[in-house]
């Protein structure tokens, strides 16, 4: 009672409190900063620049202000001499929790506040992709949250040091270092949150359970370290170590700290939204393991079906083995680290399976022993919640799977078969996903889903048939439209709410102005039977990829904020531009696997394709500048770069330092060395006509059955160059 | 005066403030160290003066709030209420004053010595690298300037008001003092059109660095000057 009693008084007294006041102010007006200066969502969209940017910018601003706001109360006290005084008659520690609970009261009504104040900012700014879901969790997720845990760390320095000055420079690196070395580290960076872009047209759950998950896990942290500071408080003149022993002589206050801690631990140690992949991302293990003898794979099916409220998925999947060997023999899949697999069964019964730790390319190795039996049905559950690539873990949100919005890519999806040979049909299979009612079934290819099954429960079961051990496929509220050009169709689907932007931007045009180029420079496409391309908007994504009939088209491709600002408007639809390009170079012409080290690759021919079509679109400046000149520089600093030059000091580095500087290797030779050494060919053979003139005579040439790819090699003889002819320096 | 020099000195480095600033600039700057630094700056070797620069940049900002809390040590309210006591004493004001601004100076001195320290053990442990002559330039036209300034203006705030120097604390670094932000280390060797160039500054950033020096220098003349007047 005498606790409640003296948080209402606390409370009173802190809110009338002028400093208090001006740090409230200066909190609600703290998005502006992410308006004008700290704009860490470099994505170009509505929901990034008006939400994201302002709402963790006000986070960095509030979490440190009410740090300091902690500082000043906390040593009120202390400053004004009164503390001997309010001791005697209050308990530091009963003193100490009422004044936490009340710095989090108005951290509470500043947050409030603040959505109040630009709720109707927001909206004015964003328009018609404005959501009010995403407004509602953006703020107390990435501005809220950072309050108590600038409060929190403050107050336990404070705690500890019993200093002010101390106090601040402890929490002043603190925030820098989250600020700084630390801003690329999902995990730690605990006031400026990892959040790269917000989806304007899809809902963007994922990012948010990643952040609230680095947040609450570093609330528990500081609850924790907290705690520890609450039992170091000063008592009866007492040190540090004799207010701790006289503290902790109530059992439960240690206790609880100590699990607080603990939780904090594992929570972070044992994150389930990022994997283990190996960071070396030349590293191809998965691809070397040995195939089976005289065992075939003769298909498989899957039954998926994804929670659209927890973000997580479940399925069950059989596949057929015909084991030609006369003896067991283990068979690998490729499988997202997040899942959880049960209930293996071969023909009927069950069989030992083991998940290796070693994880590659967002998937970890599903190994089970299959018997010595003929013929073998495999089936297994599976499902979890999906967790994304390490080395992208500052870009997360792609795993999303909400009402609004689903990709589910190959291990994602449904185990991937990795060391079985198919038999003369391939790999048939037959995939069904049980969705929301709302949702259209988009799979990444040829193949077409249709609905087999409607259910009560507001869901429906889409059926549809690939050929191959992986896959991927999109689900959401999309708009279809059909662009017939040069005799096939695309099949264009684009988010419901990215309507009016799509035709404000002319995307049905930008994509048969690219299709009439490559059509008219390198020649027609099969797409087989129905002579039809997919080109899929995904949620942004920051790049793209393309599969035979089906482009991606990233979201920020046409952004309402390219549209309006004419110094960006050119750059729009590039990453779609690229990845039509793909259907020709990479697709209609396939390249061999290429190596860590190797230059040619489908990227050469695809970028410099790319740049054409920009120059033809945008201008030979806009071209130069955003290209050549983007891929001179690239390929410069690179070749000047201290360990590229010294590899024996490379050598010295720790490993993950040696990876972090050879991982730009396979990107600055393929997607910038190779399109220069193309230029430079281009102005070798007599121009651009004579290399549009070459390029179509590769494209269109006759194919070796054997090795159907186009090498390097073949380039350069149809240039009539050799590989020196083309050296840069 | 040197009893009282020593005595201040001890007042300052055995204090808690003193060992929490170390901790924490050892933290930060291996940190600093071995996620930025040891990347190289601008085509440069980790332990390039360019590199070298860069990493103390990096810390002048945690310098500059220790070298000002410092100072907080003889300008804080408690300590006018001892000035009674110690201006009673047959020591000249400004003398004292001096003293204490030396003690200030030697704490920041020996801050700045473990930055660079650290530096060393880094270099040494990292890419068995020891020599160390070349980073005296930097050193000197990274720190020097900027913390005699730190010292001297936030001598004469914190005289003038003692609730100024934490307002300083939180001085936006400027763009035109480049060495302040270490944008120097990272542009100047790209426009040298050398690789590994020797170390040098342009002539704007050593007048901009001199001003700053002799500023500082003003500015504590100019403290001194005044408490000749008690």
């Amino acid at each position: 009672m005498k606790t409640i009693c003296l948080f209402h008084l606390e409370l009173c007294r802190l809110l009338k409190s002028r400093f208090t006041y001006l740090i409230i102010v200066l909190s609600v007006l703290s998005p502006v900063i992410g308006l004008i200066l700290y704009k860490p969502a470099a994505a170009s969209t509505m929901l990034s620049i008006y939400i994201a940017n302002p709402a963790i910018a006000g986070g960095m601003a509030s979490g440190i202000m009410f740090g300091m706001l902690a500082v000043f109360e906390l040593d009120r006290a202390a400053r004004s001499r009164v503390d001997i005084l309010i001791y005697a008659a209050v308990s530091p520690l009963c003193m100490a929790l009422v004044r936490i609970l009340t710095l989090m009261i108005a951290a509470l009504i500043t947050l409030g506040l603040a959505m109040l104040v630009w709720l109707p900012v927001s909206k004015l700014l964003i328009g018609s992709v404005f959501g009010f879901v995403d407004y509602v969790l953006a703020y107390p997720i990435f501005m809220g949250l950072a309050m108590p845990l600038g409060i929190l760390s403050a107050a336990a320095a404070y705690q500890f040091t019993q200093r002010a000055d101390l106090t601040m420079v402890l929490f002043a690196a603190f925030a820098a270092l989250s600020l700084t070395l630390w801003a690329d580290n999902w995990q730690l960076c605990w006031l400026n949150p990892c959040v790269w872009a917000l989806s304007d047209d899809f809902s963007n759950f994922r990012i948010f359970r990643s952040v609230v998950y680095m947040r609450l896990t570093w609330l528990v942290a500081l609850s924790g370290v907290w705690t520890i500071s609450w039992l170091c408080l000063r008592q009866y003149g007492k040190g540090l170590l004799g207010s701790l022993l006289l503290s902790v002589r109530r059992i439960y206050r240690p206790t609880v700290a100590l699990i607080l801690l603990t939780f904090s631990v594992i929570a972070y140690a044992g994150q389930p939204m990022v994997d283990n992949s190996n960071p070396d991302e030349t590293a191809m293990l998965f691809n070397e393991v040995p195939y089976t003898e005289d065992v075939v794979c003769t298909g498989y099916t899957a039954q998926i079906f994804p929670d659209v409220n927890a973000g997580t998925l479940s399925g069950y999947t059989a596949y057929q083995f015909q084991n030609g060997s006369g003896q067991e023999q283990r068979v690998a899949f490729g499988i997202n680290p997040g899942y959880a697999v049960s209930n293996v069964k071969a023909n009927g019964l069950d069989v030992p399976f083991l998940v290796s730790d070693y994880q590659e390319y967002n998937e970890a190795m599903l190994e089970i022993t299959i018997p010595a039996d003929k013929q073998v049905e495999l089936t297994m559950e599976y499902g979890g919640f999906p967790r994304e690539n390490a080395n992208m873990s500052t870009m997360q949100g792609s795993t999303e799977i909400s009402e609004e919005y689903m990709c589910l890519e190959n291990a994602t999806l449904s185990p991937r078969l990795m060391n079985v040979p198919p038999d003369e049909n391939m790999y048939p299979a037959a995939i069904e996903i049980t969705l929301p009612y709302s949702m259209t079934l988009i799979p990444f290819g040829n193949s077409d889903a249709q609905v087999v099954a409607e259910h009560e429960n507001g869901t429906k079961t889409w059926r549809y048939k690939r050929n191959s051990t992986g896959g991927i496929v999109y689900a959401g509220n999309y708009i279809r439209e059909e662009v017939v050009v040069d005799g096939f169709t695309i099949e264009f689907y684009y988010g419901s709410k990215h309507k009016a932007v799509m035709e404000s931007a002319g995307a049905v045009n930008a994509i048969k102005s690219v299709v009439d180029y490559c059509v008219e420079h390198y020649g027609y496409l099969s797409f087989g039977d129905e002579n039809k391309l997919k080109l899929i908007q995904s949620r942004v994504l920051g790049g793209g990829y393309a599969a035979g009939g089906a482009s991606l088209l990233d979201e920020a491709d046409f952004t309402a904020e390219n549209l309006s600002n004419a110094d960006k408007g050119s750059e729009s639809g590039e990453v779609m531009i690229h990845e039509l390009v793909h259907q020709w170079w990479g697709l209609g012409n396939m390249f061999d696997v290429s190596y860590p080290n190797s230059l040619w690759s489908a990227e050469g021919l695809t970028v410099y394709t790319t740049y054409r079509i920009v120059k033809e679109l945008y201008g030979e400046d806009y071209a130069q500048k955003y290209y050549v000149a983007q891929w001179q520089k690239a390929v410069d600093d690179y070749y000047l770069d201290f360990y590229v030059r010294n590899p024996e000091y490379l050598a010295a580095l720790p490993a993950d330092k040696q990876l972090e500087i050879t991982d730009n290797l396979t990107y600055v030779r393929q997607y910038c060395e190779m399109p220069l050494k193309i230029l430079k060919a281009e102005a070798l053979v007599g121009g651009e006509e004579a290399m549009d003139k070459i390029l179509n005579g590769l494209f269109n040439r006759e194919l070796d059955p054997m090795y159907p790819y186009l090498t390097y090699q073949e380039f350069l003889n149809a240039c009539g160059l050799t590989e020196e002819d083309l050296n840069l320096a | 005066m040197r009893k009282i020099f020593g005595y201040e000195c001890k007042r300052l480095i055995c204090s808690k403030f003193f060992i929490g600033i170390i901790l924490v600039i050892l933290f930060y700057g291996w940190q600093v160290l071995n996620r930025v630094t040891i990347l190289g700056v601008s085509h440069t070797a980790p332990f390039s003066p360019w590199s070298y620069g860069d990493y103390l940049s990096r810390m002048i900002p945690l310098l500059w709030i220790g070298a000002l809390f410092l100072l907080t040590f003889f300008t804080s309210k408690a300590e006018q209420r001892r000035k009674a006591i110690t201006s009673a004493t047959p020591v000249k004001p400004s003398v004292y004053g001096l003293v204490r601004f030396c003690a200030a100076m030697t704490g920041t001195a020996l801050l700045a010595l473990v930055v660079i320290l650290l530096a060393i053990v880094f270099y040494g442990q990292m890419f068995n690298w020891y020599a160390w002559s070349s980073l005296l330039l930097p050193t000197f036209f990274t720190f020097v300037p900027t913390l005699v300034f730190a010292l001297g203006s936030g001598w004469f705030m914190g005289h003038f008001k003692a609730w100024l120097l934490f307002l300083w604390m939180l001085l936006p670094l400027p763009e035109f003092l480049g060495l302040l932000n270490g944008s120097v280390f990272a542009e100047r060797p790209l426009t040298l059109n050398v690789l590994d160039p020797a170390f040098s500054l342009s002539i704007g950033t050593v007048i901009a660095q001199c001003v700053l020096l002799l500023t500082g220098i003003a500015l504590m003349a100019v403290s001194a000057a005044k408490s000749k007047k008690y």
